[in-house]
């Protein structure tokens, strides 16, 4: 039985003032980079405000509003970055930060053998530049979310009586940043990433089993629902776990799977996307000196987008990158060939390209780094039915928890469910496993992609010693992989 | 108290530790004077206020130089046993009159809890001053040395090395707490922290990434550990290469670095030692106080003030003093976790467990983990006792907190015949059930070893542990 979330008008108040305050920062910082000395120098105002709400057994144990809010100022100077940060949107305090990243950059420059090259002239973003559903959700009472969280936690608590424990939680990220550079960028954008997440523990015989869902969206609170509903997706994570609870344990070994559109997703992020990134080419991933070889099956087109390709509300939705690069899609393999690396601005100067609006920062006192955007493999012409019907003696995965990669390719993901398929026939439910393989080679042995596309991971966060907000997706997908069984 | 007065505590002025932790204290005091005029019934003020210097390297070069200090503070507040919280990094009166607004708005809209309340005054015991005099001197000059010395020590160890990303920095971090209860502290840290990532490539075998990290107090060790740091990380990397898969696969004995001991077995028990966990239900281990959990000799202690270690401090995040606790004693399930919330759940004292920073609640977790050594010799000597079988150096996956299920892959891992290692080996997926293993470690080394700066723990044979050969 579906539930209707039930919200009380009388209750909602406008909220947290000065979260919904949005004044345009580029000519104050358009100023102050006017009156620092010569050479390259990028300025980025950078305001995050977070709300968050985490509900469990019914007690709120978390409700908090947050700000953090500065400029960081990066120069090139004696053929070397140096950075600083200040927490001050004045004139003063952005000049000193200037003096403090000369000094640092200078301090270093003994250390630095290659010198960063002059960046690539490229068509800086200018303008104002809003995501969609900034202000609706910013005009959306927390107490909205609140009442949810609590009836959605009580739903997954009351679905069974093996579930002996559910939590809920709600976070939203807003995000103003203005990026002024020497060179011409001078742009101010907004964003918002509201996210859901629902967590059920059932227990039974002395066992325990967790069933878990989450959605991450770029957008407002319909696009955060649009696929499924609060209340399902609480339901969906009691029915997962209590079921959890009488499923077996797949055998492990080399095996041929379908891996569901979050686990393509991880596949991409953790297996791909990170050896693509050009800081990590540089210090010789996999796919170093692969670009116009063969890397995968010609069924496979993956790309990295600032755009939300196929469907709105990608977690990692950015028109312009941190260095004021526009994000436009990279296609980085094109039927099964390597075509391009991720850069920022440095590293496609130093390899001859243009920039690919990869830099990314988590907050103001963070540098630029390469990160992805929204990452994907592009939807092939089979159905599900058709992929299941194909596998001999193989398993169907679904619900990505955590990943990682190595940059030899080498990747590991778990699972939360696996079923077992037998001569084209889907069988029980099974307990999910970790995965793991080489991501090129696991790539080869694509025989088949699905038609219906879905991001899935716009939950939590990519780590590379900063956070970042990321989204990664695809159709399902037929490959060879190997599975962390408990009987072998 | 002025805004501008406010203002002072985040501004870079080359204060002293003890006037900037003066400062931050100040900045609390005014908050939760806010906070309560804003119409909380309790009030909590944190406050920390960090300044680094820092270098990182990429590819072997120099990236990137970075300077940065910065001023955090956070406000929780109850308001008829409802909780609300809000944090700041602006300390001008209008922003912390906002943040008292929202924090208030907050708790107005949450229900109520009766266990929503601040701990009382407990007496603190101050460490000695964490800050070493000569590492407060110490800026991004030193920062870069270091982070140049980690990557050409690296390289000159073998030409094959090829340094992913190193960092280097220098960091001091004063923290305040005042409440409206009358907790009222100060303390400060520094530290130099050092980490080194990367893998070695010979023609077209790229072998498995490693990394290796630590973080010092004082200025007079940070040489030795990072040559300690440098030959760790280049000597596994360089084992790495000519990797193959495990000869077989199998269910017994795997042999664990501290590393993967920390990140697959006790890392599960902590979080189901905690409180909140067991007063929930979602604890695997909630029924099971008293009870012997793991084999005879396994041994799991916080100790908060092993100034060696990264998490030492005289009190957590709620201002209450830390102390040594005992988890687990040879074995035997001792106790559970506390911080105020908890401890108000079943009206007992804090255990000193609150941790967290200025820009969240309070959470729940540990300080400064220490595993006891056994005697089960060197590495060496439990490799004899291995015999044939998988080394993990690190564990790459995930343990379900709930069933204690774990799957991953086997990292930097070695296989072994006739008690020495014959090969690396790659693509080797471990499963088992970390809670039901802890009784079947069947040997522990005999000298506990610094993890990357803040826990301590030996090698570890385990009985039991599914491998699945690539």
């Amino acid at each position: 039985m579906k539930r209707a979330v039930r919200l009380s008008p009388e209750r909602q108040s406008p909220m947290l003032g000065s979260m919904q305050r949005a004044s345009d920062p580029t000519d104050l910082l358009q100023d102050a980079l006017n009156e620092s000395a010569g050479g390259f120098v990028e300025l980025r105002w950078h305001k995050k405000t977070t709300r968050g709400l985490s509900v469990e057994k019914g007690r709120v144990d978390t409700a908090t509003a947050s700000e953090h809010s500065g400029v960081g100022v990066r120069v090139l100077e004696s053929g070397t970055f140096g950075f600083a940060s200040t927490d001050r949107l004045e004139k003063g305090a952005i000049l000193r930060a200037i003096g403090e990243a000369r000094t640092a950059a200078r301090a270093s420059a003994r250390a630095r053998r290659e010198r960063v090259p002059d960046l690539p002239r490229v068509a800086l973003a200018r303008g104002r530049f809003d995501a969609p559903g900034v202000d609706a959700t910013l005009a959306r009472p927390i107490e909205a979310a609140l009442e949810m969280l609590l009836e959605v936690e009580r739903g997954a608590r009351a679905s069974s009586s093996r579930v002996t424990s559910a939590s809920t939680g709600y976070a939203e990220i807003y995000e103003e940043k203005g990026i002024v550079t020497s060179d011409g960028a001078k742009v101010w954008t907004r964003t918002v990433r509201p996210e859901f997440r629902v967590i059920a523990v059932a227990a039974s015989g002395g066992e325990m089993q967790r069933g878990a869902e989450a959605v991450g969206v770029t957008g407002g609170w319909e696009c955060l629902f649009d696929g499924r509903s609060a209340n399902e997706l609480g339901e969906k994570a009691a029915k997962q776990a209590v079921d959890l609870l009488d499923a077996g344990y797949p055998e492990g070994g080399r095996t041929r799977v379908l891996l569901s559109p979050a686990l393509v997703g991880l596949l991409t992020h953790e297996a791909v996307g990170h050896t693509v990134e050009a800081d990590f080419v540089a210090s010789g991933s996999c796919a170093a000196g692969r670009l116009g070889t063969r890397v995968a099956s010609d069924l496979v087109t993956l790309c990295d987008s600032g755009a939300s390709e196929y469907h709105a509300g990608a977690g990692g939705t950015m028109a312009v990158d941190d260095e004021g690069v526009l994000a436009g899609r990279t296609t980085v393999i094109e039927n099964g060939f390597l075509r391009s690396y991720l850069h920022d601005r440095e590293s496609a100067a130093r390899s001859g390209v243009a920039p690919t609006g990869n830099a990314r920062a988590w907050e103001y006192d963070d540098e630029p780094l390469i990160r992805m955007r929204n990452t994907y493999i592009a939807p092939g012409t089979s159905t599900l039915e058709e992929m299941i019907a194909g596998v001999s003696d193989g398993y169907l995965l679904d619900g990505a928890s955590n990943g990682q990669a190595d940059a030899n390719g080498e990747f590991m993901f778990g699972t939360r469910e696996a079923y077992r398929i037998v001569n084209g026939k889907k069988g029980p439910l099974m307990r999910g496993v970790n995965i793991s393989g080489s991501a090129f080679d696991v790539l080869q042995t694509v025989d088949a992609v699905g038609r219906d596309f879905r991001w899935d991971l716009g939950s939590g966060h990519c780590g590379k010693g900063q956070p970042a907000k990321v989204d990664a997706g695809g159709p399902w997908l037929s490959c060879e992989v190997v599975l962390g069984g408990r009987k072998s | 108290m002025s805004g501008t007065a406010l203002g002072r505590a985040a501004v870079k002025d080359g204060a002293t530790t003890r006037e900037h932790e003066d400062r931050l204290l100040s900045a609390c005091e005014a908050l939760v004077g806010l906070a309560l005029r804003a119409g909380a019934h309790e009030a909590e003020a944190f406050a920390t206020r960090a300044e680094k210097s820092s270098a990182s390297f990429e590819k072997g070069d120099l990236k990137l130089a970075h300077v940065d200090e910065g001023s955090s503070i956070g406000l929780r507040v109850f308001r008829d046993a409802r909780l609300g919280f809000s944090a700041t990094n602006q300390f001008d009166l209008e922003s912390l009159e906002q943040v008292a607004r929202n924090a208030v708005a907050l708790a107005t809209a949450s229900p109520a809890d009766p266990a929503n309340r601040l701990p009382d005054v407990q007496r603190l015991e101050m460490l000695a001053p964490l800050v070493h005099p000569g590492l407060a001197r110490l800026g991004i000059e030193e920062a870069v040395d270091y982070g140049h010395a980690l990557v050409t020590r690296a390289q000159k160890h073998d030409a094959r090395i090829s340094v992913d990303g190193a960092n280097s920095s220098v960091s001091r971090v004063a923290q305040a707490i005042h409440t409206s209860r009358g907790v009222r502290a100060t303390e400060s840290d520094a530290m130099v922290s050092l980490s080194i990532s990367g893998m070695a490539i010979q023609g077209t075998d790229v072998g498995g990434f490693h990394y290796a990290s630590d973080a010092v107090r004082d200025p007079a060790r940070i040489e030795a550990s990072l040559a300690a740091l440098v030959d760790d990380f280049a000597g596994t990397a360089v084992g790495n290469l000519g990797a193959e898969s495990a000869r077989g696969s199998y269910q017994g004995l795997v042999l664990f670095s501290p590393d993967a001991l920390l990140d697959l077995f006790v890392a599960p028990v902590l979080g189901a030692a905690s409180a909140i966990a067991v007063q929930r239900g979602r604890s695997a281990l909630g029924k099971r106080l008293g009870e012997r959990i793991g084999a005879p000799g396994f041994s799991i202690h916080d100790r908060p003030h092993d100034v060696d270690l990264a998490g030492a401090g005289s009190f957590d995040r709620e201002g209450q003093p830390t102390r040594d606790f005992a988890l687990l004693e040879d074995g035997w399930l001792r106790g559970w976790l506390y911080n105020g919330y908890a401890a108000a759940v079943e009206n007992r004292l804090s255990t000193g467990h609150a941790r967290g920073g200025a820009r969240s609640v309070p959470s729940l977790g540990t300080h400064a983990i220490h595993v006891a050594a056994g005697s089960g010799g060197t590495r060496e000597a439990i490799l004899a006792t291995l015999g044939k079988g998988l080394l993990v150096q690190r564990f790459s996956g995930s343990v379900d907190p709930a069933s204690g299920d774990f799957s991953g892959v086997a990292k930097s891992s070695r296989w072994v015949e006739g008690g020495r290692v014959v090969a690396p080996v790659r693509e080797t997926l471990l499963s088992g059930n970390a809670y039901q293993l802890l009784a079947r470690i069947v040997s522990l080394g005999s000298r506990a070893e610094r993890v990357d700066g803040g826990a301590r723990a030996p090698w570890a044979l385990v009985d039991g542990v599914n491998v699945t050969a690539g």
